[in-house]
């Protein structure tokens, strides 16, 4: 077996987007050696999510936001002293005080490495959406919808809609268009006001001229003068079809209000990825408002277990700028830990990045705020609505038990929700969501689900054919 | 009658493994003492009674509890496990169990997915297993239907006894519902009294003796157990091994369970084991687990292993069950120790018999053998 | 169409094996993206018999797995892949559904 269990590694990264490669060239240039696992072919992370190295992509993220990601992307991948160990799933991360454990699965089997510092920075994924309709082909996160146009040059329809809260609908829709797709309409679930008002608030503050705003509000003229109607308090009720997307319901006041199209992206925002922070018992808390467990950690990025770090959407959604300088300063504290830099020299050298995160703490509450999920996110669901896509567990099913017990775990069991190969990714956030409206708590006041090993399927065989000691 | 449960039913071990009837005579008992131990012909005595109780468990509650008894099949891979299993089936025949031993051919005619290697196994009709995910809810259901009220999210902070009855202190937590209508939004303490008291709480059991001032000698068994991802069902049989720690099963949904007792790791305090946190998953556990399922069924080799998760048994010293009433203070009573998946059922009957007085005397002794009786000479230094 | 060859530029295809049909794709490409061509996104049938799409195309939401028939690195076995992480190769034999088909 290509067992490649080594030592040899001073840090591990899991995530190769912005947050793993600013850890990754900082650890190089102090000459400490890592790796970075990704399950993803190239590095980039889903932000830069790269085509086929066989494809070759024109107009491949043009946008003047991308522009520093790509240059920190290209000195990524062009550093000496960088491992890096793509397509690839951490399936499993232990910790036995001084060093840390990663298995690793990939086509040629599994890897175990050990390293006295592992980085999560495993980044985010797009909010499971439990409504009527969203399991049939066509409907997707908004963010396949996107790595599908950016790394793979395709359109998912020939009537594409979009729908959700998050201001990053936009610019995906404004990239469908300029590839030649149909946008058949961005329904925003919140009303105008609420952009409108935040803005307002924000008017002096630079803010709106940040970052993906700056590039949501070009994209809306883009769109504007191209007639794709954005609109707005447009209240999805559910994607319709039979063995496909046709359409999509909206309520509008009183009236519902059907539009046609054959694939739609659900973007209501992302929450962190954070099955192995969990199995690895790490401390997390609710990433309010949208949701999901995100990481703590002090000054220098490190979690609730020394030796364990945390940079990037793992530590809570705020987007690719912020997620980079986290990963610097993570990577800043490790060589601090290693004793390769000095406290002194560490903390000088994180200003920078500590600095850019206390201006751009103000955006990411701006954005958080207009893209605020929760009031769509409360709307009872249909008794029919599938919550856990792996095992077919309707919103009646659960809402049976949910009157005897508000204990995740043990709505798992009985149900079976969260039974299934993601391992609960898909459900557990709607079932959070349910038993905070049974209990009349906020979300997030109730534990989730025991997360388990493996962190994803793997086959018995190749378990086996690695020596797990 | 009143039932607390600290988090929800099925909570602990009773809903964590592996959901196997394993009726034969265990491995754990065959390789104790080079060869049939007395406690395992004793568990074997009471496998008896628990067939029928599974059997007709269904009938009697009229509820659907996913319990499949296909048969179950120990199998053996050398010369010497053939022989132990020789003895087993004698043994257990000599006891009113009904076990046949058949040979390779016959295992490949029945089971053609297990391995060509294994040389015979013991088969026994009545062997099968049910859905532990299941099973402890729908009792829970099935008793407050028949009048007990239940009390979940609600831990026992104190119990003793005062002249002739047991007062107890309930904290119920949380969002945690009372009965069936009222909710506590916040800690809620009550104080009852009972003329008796069960403690059927796994491994808390002993915490539950020690307020009362009884020692309860069971230990933490942290054990591991596999799910594989869902198949078409090819495997109607409980699969075990004479020499090795396995079970395999295919649930109703699909999905191959395998168990057999493999060790996880306990998470421990400063001064004690934290029973709190789901033990650690010990990777020569889940290897020797997989490589034990895969020589006996090769085929399994394909499959995803979809999940592994940890929980808590409790055993005793000599791994043999408590069920009945502590001589060292009358009216209290226990339900706890290992297989209690399979026998529960019938500690369930035979206890309640006991706390009613009902057919007492035959009660007392089918379950003489597990009797806390045996923990007399400690209980005799605890002054009440 | 919704393989865009403007702004996306393929090497030439090749042919592969989708549930015993032939099926023409890219050295490289996805296999999502093969099902979005192909397919409409449909990944699967559930146990109910609805037809099912894939929700995230970045290996989390486990709607995806498919049959990679008798893979090399596998030991020729058949193996359980996400299509979202498996790249098209000439030739290779792709099979959707739970149940693992015979070889």
């Amino acid at each position: 077996m290509h067992n490649g269990s080594t030592t040899d590694y001073d840090a591990l990264i899991i995530g190769g987007g912005p947050a793993g490669q600013a850890a990754a060239i900082e650890l190089a240039n102090l000459r400490l050696r890592c790796a970075v696992i990704d399950e993803q072919a190239r590095p980039g992370g889903q932000i830069l999510r790269q085509p086929p190295a066989s494809f070759e992509a024109s107009h491949w993220a043009e946008e003047a936001s991308y522009r520093p990601l790509k240059q920190q992307l290209h000195q990524f991948e062009t550093q000496s002293g960088i491992d890096w160990l793509g397509r690839r799933s951490v399936i499993g991360l232990q910790s036995d005080g001084t060093s840390h454990s990663v298995l690793i699965s990939g086509a040629n089997g599994l890897q175990q490495f050990t390293a006295p510092h592992v980085l999560i920075a495993a980044g985010c994924y797009d909010l499971p959406v439990a409504i009527p309709g969203w399991t049939l082909p066509g409907a997707m996160g908004a963010g396949a919808m996107q790595t599908l146009l950016k790394a793979q040059g395709i359109l998912t329809g020939e009537r594409i809609a979009l729908a959700g809260t998050h201001p990053l609908m936009l610019l995906i829709a404004a990239q469908i268009h300029a590839a030649g797709g149909t946008v058949a309409e961005v329904a925003f679930d919140q009303p105008f006001t609420r952009f409108a008002k935040a803005m307002g608030r924000n008017l002096g503050t630079g803010l709106r001229h940040a970052g993906l705003l700056a590039e949501a509000g070009k994209a809306m003229l883009t769109l504007r003068r191209a007639g794709v109607p954005v609109r707005f308090g447009r209240k999805l009720q559910g994607i319709i079809g039979r063995e496909q997307v046709a359409g999509a319901i909206f309520a509008a006041g009183a009236t519902e209000e059907q539009i046609a199209c054959d694939s739609i992206g659900l973007c209501y925002g992302f929450l962190p990825q954070s099955d192995l922070l969990r199995q690895a018992g790490l401390a997390v808390e609710w990433a309010a408002p949208a949701g999901g467990w995100a990481a703590r950690h002090d000054d220098w990025m490190q979690s609730s277990t020394p030796g364990l770090w945390v940079a990037g959407e793992t530590t809570g959604v705020a987007g690719a700028p912020i997620a980079r300088e986290e990963g610097r300063i993570a990577g800043l504290g490790i060589a601090r830990a290693l004793e390769r830099i000095t406290p002194e020299d560490a903390a000088e050298q994180a200003k920078s990045s500590r600095t850019v995160l206390r201006k751009m703490a103000g955006f990411a509450d701006l954005l958080a705020g207009l893209a605020d999920p929760r009031e769509a996110l409360t709307r009872i669901q249909p008794p029919e609505t599938l919550i856990c896509r792996c095992e077919n567990v309707s919103a009646a099913a659960i809402g049976d038990v949910l009157r005897e017990t508000q204990d995740a775990n043990a709505i798992k069991r009985i149900t079976r929700c969260g039974m299934g190969a993601c391992q609960g990714r898909s459900c557990e956030h709607a079932l959070l969501r349910m038993i905070a409206r049974e209990t009349g708590q906020s979300v997030g006041q109730q534990p989730g689900f025991t997360a388990r090993f493996p962190a994803r399927p793997v086959s018995i065989g190749d378990l086996l054919e690695h020596d797990l000691q | 009658m009143w039932l607390a449960e600290q988090a929800s039913p099925g909570h602990g071990a009773s809903g964590q493994n592996a959901g196997s009837l394993h009726f034969q005579i265990e491995r754990r008992f065959l390789e104790r003492e080079g060869g049939l131990g007395y406690e395992g012909e004793q568990t074997a005595r009471l496998s008896r009674i628990a067939v029928e109780d599974w059997s007709s468990l269904e009938t009697t509650m009229d509820i659907d509890l996913n319990i499949h008894m296909n048969g179950g099949l120990m199998v053996a891979h050398s010369a010497a496990e053939v022989e132990l299993l020789e003895a087993k089936a004698a043994r257990e025949q000599a006891m009113g169990l009904s076990v046949e031993t058949i040979d390779a051919a016959e295992v490949q005619r029945r089971a053609p997915y297990l391995s060509p290697d294994i040389l015979a196994a013991n088969f026994m009709a009545a062997e099968g297993h049910a859905d532990a995910r299941i099973i402890a809810p729908t009792f829970t259901q099935a008793a407050r239907s028949a009048g007990a009220r239940i009390f979940t999210g609600t831990r026992i902070t104190a119990l003793r006894k005062h002249g002739g009855h047991f007062s107890a202190t309930m904290e119920s937590r949380g969002p945690a519902q009372a009965g069936g209508s009222s909710r506590p939004a916040k800690t809620e303490t009550r104080r009852i009294t009972a003329a008796k008291v069960l403690i059927c709480s796994g491994i808390w059991s002993r915490q539950l003796a020690a307020m009362a001032g009884l020692h309860l000698p069971l230990f933490p068994a942290p054990l591991t157990m596999n799910v594989t991802q869902r198949r078409d069902p090819f495997l109607p049989y409980l699969i075990q091994h004479v020499g090795r720690r396995l079970s395999m099963k295919q649930a109703s949904a699909g999905n191959v369970l395998i168990g057999g007792g493999w060790p996880s790791r306990m998470w421990r305090n400063e001064h004690e084991f934290d029973f709190t946190r789901p033990p650690a998953l010990v990777a020569e556990s889940l290897a020797g687990n997989l490589k034990a399922a895969v020589e006996t069924m090769p085929g399994i080799v394909d499959f995803d292993l979809l999940r592994s998760w940890t929980g808590i048994t409790a055993v005793t010293q000599d791994q043999l069950p408590v069920a009945g009433e502590f001589p060292a203070m009358p009216g209290l009573f226990c339900a706890a120790g290992g297989s209690a998946f399979t026998l529960g059922p019938t500690f369930a009957r035979l206890v309640s018999r006991q706390i009613l007085e009902q057919d007492r005397a035959e009660a007392d002794a089918l379950l003489s053998v597990a009797s806390p009786a045996r923990f007399e000479s400690l209980n005799g230094f605890m002054g009440q | 169409m919704t393989r865009r060859s403007d702004i996306m530029h393929r090497p030439a295809p090749v042919k592969i094996e989708l549930d015993g049909e032939p099926v023409e794709a890219y050295p490289g490409e996805s296999l999502t993206a093969v099902l979005a061509a192909v397919r409409h996104s449909q990944s699967r049938i559930d146990d109910a018999g609805k037809p099912r799409g894939f929700w995230c195309n970045m290996g989390t939401c486990s709607e995806c797995f498919v049959w990679l028939m008798d893979d090399e690195a596998g030991g020729g076995r058949a193996r359980s892949v996400r299509a979202c992480l498996l790249d098209v190769v000439a030739g290779m034999r792709v099979h959707t559904g739970r149940a693992q088909p015979d070889a």
